[in-house]
């Protein structure tokens, strides 16, 4: 018998990516025709595109370490409030403990990590779920920043603000005037982990654990290592997040990130990493990223309220979910089971 | 009435396969009909259609002379037809009474009427002689035990067709002597019955005419009390096999002791000593729960050792993980496909690549070629069925499943020293058998000490050169090749 691979264009076409893909343009050309009508507003232009890609940045780093640790089988629900967490360490060290900018983000990333260790300990020492370790981690973290919020005299300070030229660049340089510093950063991280994913023998390691643990392990995978890894990977990547917020907001807050706390998530399901893991890739959950900062840009261009954005991209959710419902259960159909 | 089941012209073909192709014939009420064919063949498919899983492409199932097209398996369970399948599928977490009633519970003024569902349960099972608790979840039953709980449900459902894919595999001979007096009485109230397997002697025992398929396609029909093994694997394979055991070419040369296992003991298992040599087969029997599988856990790493040495090549080792156990070379084939063994929803490449991942780098990346050329080469040694090495791995035989296990643990950048091989050809076909004790011999050849663990007696007595016999967690005897015979191997199973 002929024992090949399938290649070619029927790979591609039934790919995700290529579903995002078209996803994609259908937006564009939705919001380009419905654009006009808000008094003139126009959709496709560079300002635009730059807008997109300015919105991306945060959520990004977010979006790659629940990626990671979703192909492995894991979650994470404590990435926002670590995020916010950073951006309070950054404005505090600087502003109160007088730190240089590098010893501040220095600190938040860190202190990040650290949590990420926390979170990898509770799963794989005492067992927790990671949806539930996570999850609580998250209450704690809120906790760990009150304390950090509140100065000497007792008094909590809910936003800290404060004034770092330098720390400021990191998330507003835009080279040669154009493209932000921020997002050519975000976009080689993606394709490194990208790259790590699918062409390494760590990232193969991370869908076979996904898609069986016990077989994994008895097939020589240390997946207690890995886990760890991935745990404190996306932590720290979720206190970049933090600290580019706070990069370009110039202050600490309770609240920072609040509005992309499962926008890690959800674009990395739309992007075809399932909940159980063991599938999807970095491509996808890039594209994820992109359709729903699309979405939510060009709600705002063609000036639709926040109410009807929020239920809108509630339904896009969905819509995605079901699409990957739907897939899944062609899939097992053709299985037989 | 004439009562039958006919399936007229049936194809199926999936991508890269004509799993099933103008395959035709009947099954009469009140008879066994066997579906015999190697890993492959398209019988597992065939039920699959039958009971609304799969759909046919072509032809059509025929249920008493009305032809049947189910989109569900709901819609053939209403017709009468049920598939009692390996993986049970009952709710672990309810009872006995709820899942053999499940979906027509008896109600009484909107409640559930609990009395008569449990005298209803208890007569069902006084029926059939079987003293299960009604009231006992069934995740606690014994696999035996919830295999009949799901005979009774299609009974009680009133089923006119009842078809077994492969249901021994994971039952102890008693237990197999139970199914089959459940089966007699089914078929002596005449209902249709479809029986697959792959062992040969059951086959003789229960059925009373055998379909036999090959390549998709149907070859002939025998009446069982009119034919033999030999012209069953002969149309079944396509030529003779002849006498699996007296063919094999042995290793004839022992080296020195590889393996030393001192007063082993586990959370499941207690006092275990034996030694291994090189170029040695160790057979382990015992019966279902004996605890070989986990001696094997304990010696791998998998379980914590409680006490007890073990020693590999003169010196002490004590392994953590599997991952440990593996790198001192020690291979672990497990018995449980689907939980411990494959990656279901991966190909058979990353399947077969798991444990030498580490030797398939190129610099920083996977060497994909080179990935690609180990899995082609257990592919080919086992003969796996397969269009593609990307295709997954749950959409594969049972059987072909199987071989992907054994082509993982004994590919050819495996560096091992001990292969352990838990009941290696559970649900593989007669003539791929004959191969894989062969592979076994010449593994020993290479001075590999192999431990061989089944619950198929004949199967242990021939290929091993001394078997080990257990008994709840302990070692009840050990006896060579020459001096074992079914019956003092059963009664060291059995303690007595
Ligand atoms: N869902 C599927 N997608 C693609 N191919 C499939 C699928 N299901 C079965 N096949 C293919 O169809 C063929 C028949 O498979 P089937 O499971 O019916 O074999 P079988 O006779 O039951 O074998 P075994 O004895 O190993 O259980 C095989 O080549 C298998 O790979
Ligand atoms: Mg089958």
């Amino acid at each position: 018998m002929n024992v090949t691979r399938v290649t070619g264009i029927n790979k591609i076409i039934r790919s995700k990516a290529f579903t995002l893909f078209a996803l994609l343009i259908v937006l564009f050309v939705l919001f380009a025709i419905i654009a006009p009508f808000n008094n003139g507003a126009r959709f496709i232009t560079q300002r635009t595109i730059i807008g997109i890609l300015q919105d991306i940045a945060v959520p990004a780093f977010l979006t790659i370490g629940a990626g990671c640790l979703m192909v492995s089988g894991a979650i994470d629900l404590s990435q926002a409030r670590i995020g916010a967490l950073s951006g309070m360490v950054v404005a505090v060290a600087i502003k109160n403990w007088q730190l240089p900018w590098f010893a501040a983000i220095a600190a938040a990333l860190l202190i990040s990590a650290l949590i990420g260790l926390i979170n990898a300990a509770l799963v794989n020492e005492l067992n927790f779920q990671p949806f539930i370790a996570t999850m609580s981690m998250s209450s704690v973290v809120y906790a760990v920043m009150y304390l950090v919020a509140t100065d000497k005299s007792g008094q909590l300070q809910g936003v800290i603000n404060y004034k770092s030229p330098t720390v400021a660049l990191i998330g507003n340089y835009e080279i040669g005037g154009v493209v932000p510093v921020s997002v050519v950063f975000l976009v080689v991280m993606f394709i490194i982990y990208g790259v790590v994913l699918s062409k390494t023998k760590f990232g193969k390691t991370l869908y076979l654990m996904g898609g069986n643990a016990t077989a994994a392990r008895l097939s020589g995978i240390n997946s207690k290592k890995t886990s760890y890894f991935l745990f404190i990977n996306c932590a720290a990547l979720s206190g970049i997040s933090g600290v580019l917020y706070s990069s370009r907001t110039q202050q600490g807050s309770l609240l920072a990130l609040a509005n992309d706390q499962f926008t890690g998530l959800t674009a990395a399901i739309l992007g075809g990493i399932s909940f159980g893991g063991g599938s999807g890739g970095m491509g996808g959950a890039f594209l994820g990223l992109v359709v729903i900062k699309t979405f939510n840009k060009g709600m705002t261009i063609v000036g639709a309220n926040s109410y009807l954005t929020s239920v809108l991209s509630g339904s896009l959710l969905l819509a995605a979910l079901s699409l990957d419902y739907v897939s899944q259960r062609r899939q097992r159909k053709r299985v037989g089971i | 009435m004439e009562r039958y089941l006919e399936f007229a012209g049936v194809g199926k073909a999936f991508p890269g396969v004509q799993a099933l192709d103008d395959i035709s014939f009947r099954a009469q009420s009140g008879r066994v009909l066997a579906l015999l064919g190697e890993n492959g063949a398209g019988k597992s498919t065939l039920l699959k259609i039958m009971s609304g899983d799969l759909r046919a492409d072509t032809g059509s199932v025929i249920l008493n002379g009305e032809t049947v097209s189910f989109t569900s398996p709901f819609d053939a369970i209403k017709a009468g037809i049920s598939v009692i399948y390996q993986e049970r599928q009952l709710i672990p977490a309810m009872n006995v009474m709820e899942n053999i009633f499940l979906g027509d519970l008896p109600v009484k003024s909107g409640l559930i009427d609990a009395k008569k569902l449990k005298s209803d349960t208890k007569a069902l099972l006084e029926k059939f002689g079987l003293s299960i608790d009604p009231e006992i979840p069934v995740m606690f039953l014994s696999t035996a035990h919830q295999q009949m709980v799901e005979i009774i449900k299609a009974y009680r459902r009133n089923s006119q067709v009842v078809a077994f894919d492969e249901p021994t595999a994971p039952l102890t001979d008693t237990e197999i002597e139970i199914l089959f007096k459940l089966i007699g009485q089914l078929r002596d109230e005449g209902k249709i019955i479809i029986y697959v397997s792959h062992r040969m002697a059951e086959i003789f025992q229960v059925t009373d005419e055998i379909v036999i398929l090959k390549d998709g396609k149907f070859v002939k029909t025998l009446n069982t009390s009119e034919t033999d093994e030999q012209e069953l694997v002969r149309s079944m394979v396509g030529r003779d096999i002849g006498d699996t055991y007296s063919h094999l070419s042995r290793n004839d040369s022992m080296g020195d002791v590889l393996l030393e296992v001192k007063n082993l003991a586990s959370p499941y298992v207690r006092d275990v000593s034996f030694t291994l040599r090189r170029g040695e087969i160790i057979g382990f029997a015992g019966l279902v729960g004996s605890g070989r599988t986990e001696v094997m856990r304990a010696l791998f790493g998998a379980d914590p050792v409680l006490s007890g040495e073990i020693k590999l090549d003169g010196r002490s080792v004590s392994f953590k993980t599997p991952k440990d156990a593996i790198d001192s070379g020690i291979a672990l084939c497990p018995e449980d496909r689907k939980e411990q063994g494959l990656v279901l929803w991966r190909s058979i490449e990353d399947n077969i690549c798991m444990p030498v991942l580490s030797k398939l780098r190129k610099g920083l990346f996977l060497d994909t070629k080179a990935c690609e050329r180990v899995a082609l080469s257990s592919i080919k040694r086992y003969d796996i069925k397969t269009p593609t090495v990307d295709k997954i791995v749950m959409e594969l035989s049972g059987g072909n499943q199987q071989k992907v296990i054994l082509g993982r643990w004994t590919s050819e950048l495996m560096d091992t020293k001990i292969l352990i091989l838990d009941e290696p050809t559970k649900g593989i076909d007669v003539g791929t058998k004959a191969e894989i004790y062969q592979t076994v011999c010449d593994f020993a050849k290479l001075g590999i000490g192999v431990i061989f663990i089944s619950s198929e007696l004949t199967e242990v007595i021939n290929v091993a050169d001394r078997i080990i016999v257990m008994h709840e967690g302990h070692i009840t005897g050990s006896v060579t090749r020459e001096e074992a015979t079914e019956e003092s191997i059963l009664a060291l199973a059995m303690a007595q």
